[in-house]
C-alpha cells in the first residue's frame, strides 16, 4: 500500500538490508523466487500471468545488480544521489572471520592470576632453591611441585595453559607411578609444564625425569 | 466488550467451523465465557460440532423478530462458559439478508455480554460475509496448503479489502473512483484493489490518508490447517508477507494445524476432538493457536461505519 512493487528498490524487494552480504542477498533471492515462481503454491491466483512475469524480471534484474559488485555499488550511489539510501549503511559489513579455535573455549577466568614469562624468569634466576633442584641428576615429582610452589603459580594455571588434565598433573607431582601415562606422553607432558613455569632446559630436565623414573622401576 | 474473532476462509473444507469450535472449547475450558455465533448463513452445521444435535431456538427466530432480543436466542452447550448462537433452522432464504437486518445484527452482537464472541462464516465473498468479518480487527482467515483454498482465500482478503475501501466513499463517488481506475489503468484493472488503491492515492490523497491509517489499525490473522508432513512448513509467513507487500494488509501468521485423520474420526462420533484425542499433534498446534491468539486480543468491535 505504501508502494507498488515496482517502487521498491532492490534491497526493499529483496527483504535485506543495505549491507548485506553476497550470501544473505543469494538466500533472499533463493526465498523470493520460492514465493514468486509460477508453481509457488504460496502466490497461486495471486497474480495474473503478466503480473508475474514483470515480477521475477525485476527480481532478477535486482539480484544480478546487487550480487556484482561494481554494479552494486553504481546502484548504491544513484540510492544515495536520491536521498533514499544513507552513505553509512551501504556496503557489505565488514565481519571479522570466526576463529574456529577459540569460539567455544572456556575463557580464562579472572580469578586466576596472569602468569608473566618475564617475572618467572626472573624469579628463577633469583631463587638458589630452584636452580639447586634444577642442577640435580634425579628429578622426581616433587621436584616439580616443589619448584612450582617456589614460583607461587597455581596448579589449575598450568591446567588451564597447558590443557593437561588436572588429575594428570596431581598424579606427576604426587608421583603416583602407576597411574601415570605411557612415557612418551608423559615426556611431553612434563616438557609443557616446565615450559609454562619457564624452567630452562625444559627438554633436558624432562629427559632426566623420564630417566631417573625408568631408573625406579 | 468481547474480543470478537471471525473465521473465515474458502469453501468447505478448510476448517471454519472445526477452527470455531475448537477455540470455543478451550476457551470455554480456560473459564472465559464464550460464545459461538454461527452466521455461515444458508449452510449452517455448527451446532453438530458442540453437540447440540436439536437446537431449539436459532438465529433465523431473531432476523424474523419471533425473539426480539438477540440474547434469548442464545443457547447453552455441554459444555460450562460455552454458548451458542445456532443457524440451525434458518429460513431457507436466510443467505440473502437484507441489509438493515445485518446491521441490526452486528449491532445487537455489540451488546452481547460475552468475554469471547467467536463467529464461523461461510465461504465466498457475500457482502454479509464481509460485512460480519470486518465486525472485528481481528479477523481469521483459514486455509489449507491447497491452490484450491488458497486462490478462495486471496479472493476473500481482496474482496474484504475492498469492501472497506468502498466504505470511505459515497455510492456517486465510487462511480467515479471505478472510471477513473479504468481510464488510468485499463478496463479490468477493477478486480484488484491494489490498483484502486493506487489511484486513490492520486486523485483522494486525504481519503487515502484515512484509509491508510484505518488498515494500519487491522491485525488479520492467517492460520494454516491440514498441514501434512511433506508440506512447506514456511508457507503461512510467505502468503502474509505477498499480502503485506503487495496489498498492504497486516496479516499475522498464527500457525499451522497438522492434518490428523482423527479430527475426521472425531466429527463423526460428534464428540469434542480435543477430549478424544488430545495428545495428538493437532490438538497441541490447536492449544498452541489459542494461547497465542488470547495474549494478542487486539482492538474491538468496528460500529463506525453503520
Amino acid at each position: 500500500m505504501e508502494k507498488d512493487f515496482a517502487q521498491l528498490n532492490y534491497y526493499e524487494m529483496l527483504d535485506i538490508k543495505p549491507n548485506a552480504t553476497a550470501l544473505e542477498i543469494r538466500a533472499a533471492y533463493n526465498a523470493a523466487l520460492q514465493m514468486y515462481q509460477p508453481d509457488s503454491l504460496v502466490s497461486y491466483s495471486f497474480f495474473s500471468q503478466k503480473e508475474r512475469k514483470e515480477i521475477l524480471a525485476r527480481l532478477e534484474k535486482a539480484y544480478s545488480t546487487l550480487i556484482n559488485e561494481k554494479e552494486r555499488e553504481i546502484y548504491n550511489n544513484e540510492l544515495i544521489k536520491e536521498g533514499v539510501l544513507d552513505p553509512a549503511e551501504t556496503g557489505p559489513a565488514v565481519k571479522r572471520p570466526v576463529s574456529i579455535f577459540e569460539f567455544n573455549r572456556q575463557k580464562d577466568t579472572s580469578s586466576m592470576p596472569k602468569v608473566r614469562s618475564s617475572d618467572l624468569k626472573a624469579k628463577i634466576s633469583q631463587n638458589q632453591r630452584i636452580s639447586e633442584i634444577i642442577s640435580r641428576q634425579e628429578i622426581k615429582g616433587a621436584d616439580l611441585k616443589e619448584i612450582r610452589n617456589e614460583l607461587g603459580v597455581a596448579i589449575e594455571t598450568i591446567h588451564q595453559q597447558t590443557k593437561i588434565r588436572l588429575d594428570y598433573l596431581h598424579w606427576i607431582e604426587d608421583d603416583k607411578i602407576e597411574k601415570l601415562p605411557a612415557p612418551v606422553f608423559l615426556k611431553g607432558f612434563i616438557k609443557a609444564y616446565l615450559k609454562c613455569l619457564c624452567v630452562e632446559p625444559a627438554n633436558e630436565i624432562s629427559t632426566r625425569y623420564i630417566n631417573s623414573l625408568e631408573h625406579k622401576n | 466488550m468481547a474480543h470478537i474473532w471471525p473465521i473465515g476462509g474458502g469453501k468447505g473444507g478448510s476448517g471454519k467451523s472445526f477452527l470455531a469450535s475448537s477455540l470455543g472449547r478451550l476457551l470455554a475450558k480456560a473459564g472465559k465465557k464464550t460464545l459461538l455465533i454461527d452466521l455461515d448463513l444458508g449452510a449452517a452445521n455448527l451446532h453438530t460440532m458442540v453437540d447440540v444435535p436439536y437446537p431449539e431456538k436459532c438465529f433465523s427466530d431473531f432476523v424474523s423478530k419471533k425473539i426480539p432480543d438477540m440474547e434469548d436466542t442464545v443457547l447453552p452447550t455441554p459444555f460450562p462458559n460455552l454458548f451458542l448462537i445456532s443457524g440451525a433452522h434458518d429460513s431457507l432464504d436466510i443467505a440473502n439478508l437484507p441489509y438493515e437486518k445485518k446491521i441490526k445484527t452486528l449491532k445487537s452482537i455489540a451488546k452481547l455480554q460475552y468475554e469471547y464472541i467467536i463467529i464461523d462464516l461461510g465461504a465466498g465473498t457475500a457482502f454479509n460475509t464481509l460485512d460480519f468479518f470486518l465486525a472485528s480487527r481481528n479477523g481469521i482467515f483459514i486455509t489449507t496448503p491447497e491452490p484450491t483454498s488458497i486462490e478462495n482465500v486471496y479472493r476473500l482478503m481482496r474482496a474484504i479489502y475492498l469492501r472497506r475501501i468502498r466504505h470511505y466513499f459515497s455510492a456517486i463517488e465510487f462511480k467515479t473512483l471505478e472510471k477513473k481506475v479504468k481510464e488510468h489503468l485499463g478496463d479490468d484493472s477493477f478486480n484488484k484493489p491494489e490498483n484502486i488503491v493506487s489511484v486513490v492515492r492520486k486523485e483522494f490523497p486525504e481519503k487515502f490518508t484515512l484509509i491508510k491509517k484505518d488498515f494500519n489499525s487491522f491485525h488479520f490473522k492467517l492460520i494454516l490447517n491440514q498441514l501434512r508432513k511433506q508440506d512447506n512448513v514456511e508457507m503461512g509467513p510467505q502468503i502474509c508477507k505477498i499480502i503485506k507487500k503487495h496489498l498492504g494488509l497486516n496479516v499475522d501468521f498464527v500457525g499451522n494445524i497438522a492434518y490428523d485423520e482423527h479430527v475426521h474420526d472425531a466429527i463423526c462420533q460428534r464428540v469434542s476432538f480435543l477430549d478424544r484425542y488430545p495428545h495428538t499433534r493437532a490438538a497441541n498446534d490447536l492449544r498452541e493457536l489459542n494461547r497465542k491468539m488470547s495474549n494478542s486480543p487486539g482492538e474491538q468491535l468496528l460500529l463506525n461505519y453503520l
